[in-house]
């Protein structure tokens, strides 16, 4: 039996003679060496974890509307299931591949079952298992940096039960896959065993998010400076410089993959890794955030609109944690969310940066850790701060009494309106009219084999399961004017199709793609689903001329 | 296809191969409180053992008597030094008696073997040793005068059999390969060899190795015929259950220099490689109880062998996958072993900068582009050492190489052994 200094017995080493000191603490009830083996924050995570999947995964094919972006997520998902390659057209560098290679894995299993669920309603269902995980981590996280139980659990519940998370966690979005990842990057930054290779996995779990949507990349030093308070002085530079080596080289895997398909650098016939970034950072500015004309605005507006407690709560929780960051121990402690949360804010806040509508998701979890660690400050500050040893019971029971009523307004404001929110989602059909497209044109087209339909790629898998030849017979409306290899087969123009589905989508961004707007002009609708600005219409392009070559 | 599958197979031996080698080597850093507990435990004041120190010395009269009394300003008030001198070496035997007459715990024993090594001048002294514990020293060590306190209450109060101290070579600054040398001991010392006393089993270092002496006469002292003696003692003991616990302190430490001269170098380590592969085949590691401890010592045993083999496919590899046809995915595969060899840099270099505050030296940007521009050729030394040792073994070649060092410590360049601690 052999041991390292001191006499221990068994294979492991506990902390012994010399612990090492630990990490700043007051009075706060300090969470488990092991949530595994703590039945009560099993028991809550376990409750608030089946009430959000219930919440967020009732109907969740029916709200909320079917989007472009999850039909073109799922379509490059089907194409590496299919063997394809990483899309259904030409892999163009737009994002990283690695958010929809797991959208592939996710979707093996329900897709091999049964091809023809490989749509974007059916498939919103495996999102569940992402934002389950996601919650998790949040009420780890929380536990983690310190928080009380109910302030953890209060946070999950703001991460899953808003209304603006619910709806955007159940789509098929990279975002909610990469945010998955970052909170098992911040979990394992904060790893209460100050692990050497917790905080390496950190790094890996970071990467792993950044090859899923790259616009994580800001958040990185929110986890850096978390993994910073939580690593020891004696052994902080080989974790820290582990973490970020192994991030390093695992986001250098993009370029490598570029490099080893020779496409990293732009050149004459392929697509390269350089023009694909260059896209994204030269994407058109959609204004300033707080111009009431401006695009952005609409963004922020639209989140708004689902939710006010998270967006806006979460901030001011940022604001009051950073602002007592000298006298408050959960202040120090939420510093890496907190950063999160002013990096988030400040990118949005560029004059003229692109917001896109899914930005918010990156920021969600760390709204809702910011936001249950300020109720939590807050609390403490009611509850605990300047308590003398023998405190008159009249003045404790004041406490007690501001704490009940701050609770209850906090209740009588918040619940009402996410009751409205969620009710929305849990019952309203917003795809009644997606859902009958499909339908047409599965039954009311003779032969869609040899039929060429311009659609948005929210039914585009629709109809390849309906017979329509992928890529060239049912085709991705942007491709007819921006990919060679499409525009190529329709020497003619809006001659050589047959169909377009007019969705909204569609509609918007014809006026930029001159053969979509020619197909629209020169068409009549044979059928409209739906009314107003949602309606979608099928429309049959002039019946005496179309049909060139095929 | 058939290409694929071979360079995916490859690929992943090595990278599993590096995983778990640089999985070990950061052993001590896992977390904080691992690497407190690297530590010695400070010592009670209470001293109960009495030690006989072994000093084989052989041609050293240069650095001998300095050695000696600095052993003898040891605060612990209860050892002896027994410097072991060859019958046909008067000029240490000198040294060793002058140094006797001035000190009465100084006793010299003479070794009459005719062709002489390291383990039969000691198996030569055993006989002579007083004291509860044996400690071996070499004769150019500069021992820390707190290091046999330190000692005494490691054995006490962790009930062990042997207990080694860290052993670190200081003269990173002398050349390329001197900066990679000490690192390795570094890292071996500081880290990896607390990682073999954890799991049970451990290959011994060639000084500053303290062994209760009833233990070590019950094992019939060091085997005579073995270039890693220690090595080889280690695993004997270790493989009959006897308790192993190692201690690193950067003050305590044993402080020794690199070899100086390439050559020597590559000769002392064809030594040890030899005496790692002489160690396994002679299959005591076999009697370890656990499945995984056998495969430990399987592989550390292999491992300068391992080590000469992945240096040479690691390169041609990623060549391979850059330069001939293969799918992407068999290419990304071939580049996991260089990821994790990139990590082991990363980790040397930070290694580096705390070996640097732990001793208090300067370590300056070249020295840190030297580690990582000789990492390569380094590894071509080794690789050379590897092939040289199995040559010679199979010849039957196992005697020892003597080799020779100039000390940053010494005036007059004698050719002295330089014995290097497994």
């Amino acid at each position: 039996m052999t041991s390292t200094l001191p006499a221990v017995t068994g294979a492991t080493v506990p902390a012994q003679r010399r612990p090492a000191p630990t990490s700043p603490s007051s009075g706060r009830t300090e969470p488990p060496a092991r949530l595994r083996s703590s039945r009560p924050d099993l028991l809550l995570c376990g409750v608030l974890l089946a009430a959000i999947l219930v919440v967020q995964g009732w109907n969740i094919a029916a709200y909320p509307t079917l989007s472009d972006d999850e039909g073109t997520y799922l379509a490059q998902a089907w194409a590496v299931q299919e063997g394809r390659g990483l899309a259904h057209y030409t892999y163009w560098y737009d994002h990283p591949p690695l958010g929809w290679i797991q959208i592939a894995l996710l979707t093996w299993i329900p897709s091999a079952l049964s091809p023809d669920s490989m749509t974007v309603g059916a498939m919103r269902i495996t999102m569940l298992v992402i934002s389950g995980i996601s919650a998790v981590l949040v009420y780890v996280l929380g536990r983690r940096l310190s928080l009380p139980r109910w302030a953890a659990g209060l946070g999950m519940a703001l991460f899953g039960l808003s209304p603006l998370a619910v709806v955007l966690s159940r789509e098929i979005f990279l975002d909610n896959i990469a945010v998955m990842w970052l909170l098992l990057a911040f979990c394992l930054a904060a790893s209460p065993s100050r692990h050497l290779w917790h905080h390496f996995g950190a790094g890996l779990a970071a990467a792993a998010g950044v090859l899923t949507k790259e616009t994580m990349l800001v958040v990185l030093p929110a986890l850096f400076v978390t993994m910073w308070r939580h690593s020891h002085r004696d052994t902080r530079k080989f974790a820290l410089t582990g973490a970020v080596t192994a991030c390093a080289l695992i986001g250098l895997s993009y370029p490598l993959f570029a490099l080893l398909k020779g496409e990293l650098f732009p050149g004459s016939g392929h697509v390269s890794l350089l023009e694909g970034v260059n896209y994204q950072m030269s994407r058109p500015g959609s204004g300033f955030v707080l111009d009431p004309d401006s695009g952005s605005h609409g963004v922020l507006h639209s989140w708004l609109y689902y939710d006010r407690v998270l967006p806006l709560g979460g901030l001011a929780g940022a604001l009051l944690l950073i602002l007592t960051w000298r006298w408050s121990v959960t202040a120090r402690a939420f510093a890496g969310p907190a950063l999160a949360v002013a990096v988030l804010a400040a990118v949005a806040m560029r004059p003229d940066g692109y917001l896109p509508a899914m930005y918010v998701i990156g920021a969600l979890p760390f709204l809702a850790l910011v936001l249950a660690g300020g109720t939590a400050s807050v609390a403490h500050a009611v509850l605990r701060r300047w308590r003398a040893e023998g405190e008159k019971r009249a003045v404790s029971a004041a406490r007690y009494a501001l704490a009940a009523v701050l609770a209850l307004a906090a209740g009588a404001y918040v619940v009402p309106h996410w009751y409205d929110g969620n009710r929305t989602a849990l019952t309203a059909d917003a795809n009644k009219p997606y859902r009958q497209a499909s339908h047409w044109l599965a039954g009311r087209v003779d032969d869609p084999g040899h039929t060429r339909v311009l659609v948005d790629d929210a039914l585009w898998l629709d109809l390849v399961h309906a017979g329509y030849r992928p890529g060239l017979g049912a085709i991705w409306f942007y491709k007819a004017d921006l990919d060679p290899a499409v525009t190529r087969t329709m020497p003619h123009g809006w001659r050589d199709l047959d169909y377009v589905v007019a969705s909204p989508t569609v509609r918007r961004d014809a006026k930029d793609l001159p053969n979509v707007r020619a197909a629209i002009e020169h068409s009549t609708p044979v059928a409209t689903f739906g009314t107003g600005d949602d309606r979608i219409e099928i429309r049959r392009i002039g019946a005496a001329t179309a049909g060139g070559a095929r | 296809m058939l290409t694929s599958v071979f360079i995916a197979a490859v690929s992943l031996c090595l990278f599993w191969m590096a995983a778990f080698t640089l999985w070990w080597q950061m052993h001590a850093w896992r977390t904080p409180e691992v690497l407190a507990s690297t530590r010695f435990g400070r010592p009670d004041g209470a001293e109960h053992l009495s030690f006989s120190l072994l000093l084989p010395a052989r041609h050293e009269q240069a650095v001998l008597d300095h050695t000696i009394q600095r052993l003898l300003e040891s605060t612990h008030t209860d050892f002896e030094i027994i410097v072991i001198v060859g019958h046909d070496d008067p000029e240490t035997t000198a040294v060793a008696e002058e140094a006797a007459g001035r000190d009465p715990r100084v006793r010299v024993v003479v070794d009459t073997h005719e062709k002489k090594n390291k383990p039969k001048a000691m198996n030569t002294a055993l006989p002579h040793c007083r004291g509860d514990v044996v400690g071996v020293f070499d004769a150019e060590d500069q021992v820390h005068p707190e290091l046999l306190a330190h000692v005494d209450h490691a054995f006490r109060t962790t009930g062990a059999d042997v207990v080694q101290g860290g052993v670190q070579l200081i003269n990173f600054h002398s050349s390329w390969y001197s900066l990679r040398n000490c690192l390795e001991y570094f890292f071996w010392f500081r880290s990896r060899l607390h990682l073999h006393a954890q799991k049970g089993f451990i290959p011994l270092g060639g000084n500053t190795v303290f062994v209760r002496t009833d233990v070590l006469r019950e094992a019939d002292g060091w085997d005579p015929d073995c270039l890693a003696e220690d090595c080889d003692l280690g695993v004997r003991l270790s493989s009959v259950g006897k308790k192993v616990v190692v201690a690193y302190d950067s003050d305590m430490v044993t402080r020794e220099e690199t070899p100086g001269s390439l050559m020597s170098l590559l000769k002392q380590r064809t030594r040890w490689n030899q005496g790692f592969l002489q160690v396994y085949r002679k299959k005591d590691w076999r009697q370890l109880p656990g499945f995984g401890q056998r495969l430990l010592a399987r592989y550390t045993l292999m491992t300068p062998f391992l080590q000469a083999f992945s240096g040479v496919i690691i390169p041609l590899n990623a060549a391979v996958a850059l330069f001939l046809d293969v799918p992407v995915g068999i290419a990304f595969l071939t580049f996991l072993p260089l990821v994790t060899a990139a990590v082991t840099f990363v980790f040397e270099v930070v290694g580096l900068h705390d070996f640097g505050r732990q001793y208090g030296l300067r370590v300056r940007l070249v020295h840190y582009v030297k580690l990582i521009v000789g990492g390569p050729f380094y590894q071509v030394l080794l690789a050379g050492a590897a092939i040289r040792a199995v040559w010679r073994e199979q010849r039957g070649r196992n005697d020892w190489e003597l080799t020779s060092h100039v000390g940053a410590h010494l005036t007059a360049a004698e050719p002295i052994r330089e014995d290097v601690p497994a």
